[in-house]
């Protein structure tokens, strides 16, 4: 009889590491399974139009039989890129083979082990500002400062892909803010104003509760998500105090002793009896949902969220937008990111046909192409461009405004190459409610130290 | 010492390969990580700082909690499986129907992998739509924020652990009790010995080799846990549930290494550090036994 246990035991141990093995097996598979599917679709179009203008193809299409692979995470590679790729292997001839990263830390992970060993894809996704400081991009990245096509992006987003002089990055998509996202039809049922200080917006909360509604929605279970209140009242610490960034990066200045810095933690305090009930486990998903269905009226997130939550939303008018508020109603200003970036492998083999791309990537034609497909996620950052009527109000009118007006600067991430990396674990603690604002400032304050010695700084 | 060696059939070469094999992959990666935990590098500089990974390691809560955690967590699971597994074993020995169903049915959890099991329960645990929240409100409780309450968190994802961890124990408890001879229990119930009476001092006793094997296994697993915390919290809220695992990757997705090799290296003596003492008294316990 033992020796039946002692089989059973083995054999369980014996299903429990292939299960591992498919499991991992399977991962990778479903990874590039998109890029995979892609593909016969496109050569199927080739082929289609290969047939009648055989002759023409050849002087039409430069980069027939070329393919660039591409990395990037889903929010990234979403349809609009996708449309925008589609039309340009019909254009130029390239093909696309593309993967997709676990995005988040995982997919920082995965970029920073291929940098590390040279493996690196023609075209990468990855963020401007401080996380690509901390790439060390002139190790994997090509110095593209000699490109014509920057002459078409505006100062602030070159500045963030610029790394010691030399410029890496072309913008994927529009510029997005650190911002709370409003549902109107409660604003208008309850006759509520736009808040211009952080105290009314908390006395719209309060008049939202007392009618029964849920006045923000709190993502504990997406935890990035946490850290847009923090990151996005950057524009009224800078407001009182602007030197900080600088004061920050030498290592003088700290979110626990300046004043207007800690409130960007004790803001959390405040709203504490505002959430939602499941606001520890609730995703950016969910967040998505409540809003698009009218269930929670503000949201203070990334308005790169705002395309997938129209997805879910009857009327994209239901939606408005508004920069975190601080103490002066005379400035209410809104913190801005950089887009997202495409960047181009240092040892790529296809430099012309990506340079080829990028010219057609920013003709207005394909710019429409995206944003009707995809949505756009604030003013674009390519000049003269403007968007199409069919993205909405909150973004061509509300974010607008605060562009048009100058209120607006650049999150501190652009500013400064520190970040501290366990942010979202504390304004998870801080907006739960677990944690006091003033402590939470302290103990980010150690966590940045690690980035500063890391990155070489002296800041003792 | 010289007729031994003269009476030795194989030459010590022979224990060559895998020495080099053993060098190799084992002690020389050991050395470099003690040497790289005391710098701070990327993948293509090392700078020196002395102890000062250590220093921050220990200083800092968002790490210093974790070694804590690690051993609520190692020796919550490892007590609780030693004790429960036991008397699962005992009633899975009993004469009892369905014997064979019933022991499948304790295996199972086994069966199903660590990730799957996380995200099932942390559904289970969501504060407002899952199951357990459910039952106890229609049963008139207040819901229980399990994963989102840091006084809570740890223990769900400890009782989760031995929810899914049970199994292995009860089968090696399961082998040891049946090892025993029957004759033991005959002789004891002659002699006029109580169910309870001969549980305390025959089945107890001789299973004790088992028992040793199941506190070893399970407090070594649960001092290098790391996926069910990941799938269930990612070490959160907060810092609430971090442990050195969760820790460690998260210092090396954030690019500092030096500091992340530290904590293995912590990791490594604090497993050392319980094991082989434990191990060692553990032994002697059973020898004494016997």
């Amino acid at each position: 009889m033992s020796k039946k246990v002692l089989a059973l035991v083995l054999a369980g141990t014996m299903a429990f590491g292939l299960i591992g093995c498919g499991s991992s097996g399977g991962d990778s598979g479903a990874e590039e399974a998109p890029a995979a599917a892609e593909e016969p679709a496109a050569e199927e179009a080739d082929g289609a139009e290969e047939a009648p203008a055989a002759e023409e193809a050849s002087g039409g299409k430069p980069f027939e039989g070329v393919t660039l692979k591409v990395w990037g995470g889903a929010a990234e590679y979403n349809t609009g890129t996708e449309a925008v790729f589609a039309a340009a292997t019909e254009k130029l001839g390239m093909e696309f083979e593309v993967e997709i990263s676990p995005g988040g830390s995982d997919g920082d992970n995965v970029l920073k082990t291929r940098m590390a060993s040279g493996d690196i894809p023609d075209l990468v996704a990855y963020n401007a500002g401080s996380k690509l400081y901390d790439l060390n991009p002139s190790r994997g990245f090509l110095d593209i400062k000699d490109w014509e096509i920057l002459s078409k992006f505006d100062d602030a987003f070159v500045d963030a892909v610029t790394v010691d002089g030399a410029v890496y990055g072309l913008p994927i998509s529009s510029t997005q803010a650190g911002a709370v996202i409003y549902y109107r039809p409660d604003y208008e049922e309850l006759g509520l104003e736009i808040p211009h200080t952080w105290d009314d917006f908390v006395a719209n909360c309060k008049v939202l509760k007392d009618a029964g509604k849920t006045p923000i929605y709190f993502c504990g279970g997406t935890t990035w998500t946490t850290q847009v209140l923090f990151l996005g009242d950057y524009y009224n610490v800078e407001a009182e105090v602007p030197t900080f960034a600088e004061d920050y990066t030498n290592g003088t200045a700290k979110y626990a002793d300046v004043p207007a810095a800690t409130r960007s933690w004790t803001k959390y305090e405040e709203l504490v009896d505002y959430l939602n009930a499941d606001k520890s486990a609730a995703t950016a998903d969910d967040a998505s949902i409540a809003m698009a269905n009218g269930e929670a009226t503000h949201w203070i997130i990334l308005t790169q969220q705002l395309p997938m939550l129209l997805e879910f939303a009857d009327d994209p008018e239901n939606f408005g937008v508004f920069g975190v508020p601080g103490d002066d109603p005379d400035n209410h200003g809104l913190t801005v990111w950089e887009p997202m970036s495409w960047y181009v492998g240092k040892d790529s083999e296809h430099v012309d046909a990506i340079k080829a791309l990028f010219d057609f990537y920013y003709t207005d034609e394909a710019l429409d192409l995206y944003f009707n497909t995809y949505g756009a996620n604030g003013p674009s950052c390519i000049k003269g461009y403007e968007l199409p009527e069919s993205v909405c109000s909150a973004i061509r009118v509300d974010m607008q405004k605060y562009f048009d007006e100058g209120k607006i600067t650049t999150a501190l991430e652009y500013q400064s190459p520190i970040k501290g990396t366990a942010c979202e674990q504390m304004t998870t603690a801080v907006g739960l409610g677990q944690m006091s604002g003033e402590e939470a400032a302290a103990m980010y304050d150690e966590d940045c130290k690690k980035s500063a010695i890391q990155l070489g700084y002296d800041w003792e | 010492m010289k007729t031994k060696r003269d009476h030795s059939i194989y030459p010590v070469w022979f224990v060559l390969p895998s020495l080099v094999i053993f060098a190799v992959f084992f002690l020389w990666p050991i050395v470099t990580s003690l040497y790289y935990s005391l710098t701070v590098w990327n993948f293509d500089t090392a700078k020196f700082c002395g102890l000062d990974n250590y220093k921050l390691f220990f200083s800092e809560y968002s790490m210093s909690s974790s070694v804590i955690h690690t051993m609520i967590y190692a020796f919550g699971t490892s007590a609780l499986k030693v004790i429960i597994a036991f008397f699962i074993a005992i009633f899975l020995t009993s004469r009892i129907r369905t014997k064979g169903f019933i022991r499948s049915a304790v295996f199972f959890p086994n069966l199903v992998s660590m990730m799957a099991v996380g995200l099932t329960f942390s559904y289970l645990m969501h504060p407002t739509k899952g199951l357990f929240n459910v039952v106890i409100e229609m049963l008139g409780g207040t819901p229980i924020d399990f994963l989102g309450n840091p006084n809570t968190a740890l223990a769900s994802i400890l009782m989760t652990d031995v929810w899914k961890g049970l199994s292995i124990s009860v089968v090696i408890y399961i082998a040891g009790i049946q090892s025993i001879d029957r004759t033991y229990y005959e002789a004891a119930s002659i002699d006029g010995a109580t169910g309870w009476q001969q549980l305390k001092n025959i089945t107890l006793p001789l299973v004790a080799a088992s028992q040793n094997s199941i506190i070893i296994l399970s407090l070594i697993g649960g001092l290098r846990s790391f996926e069910l915390i990941w799938a269930m919290t990612g070490g959160g809220p907060g810092f609430a549930t971090d442990v050195l695992a969760s820790v460690i990757y998260k210092q090396y997705a954030a690019g500092f290494y030096g500091l992340s090799t530290a904590g293995n290296v912590v990791m490594l003596i604090l497993i050392s550090v319980i094991a082989f003492p434990l191990q060692h008294f553990l032994n002697k316990r059973e020898e004494a036994m016997q």
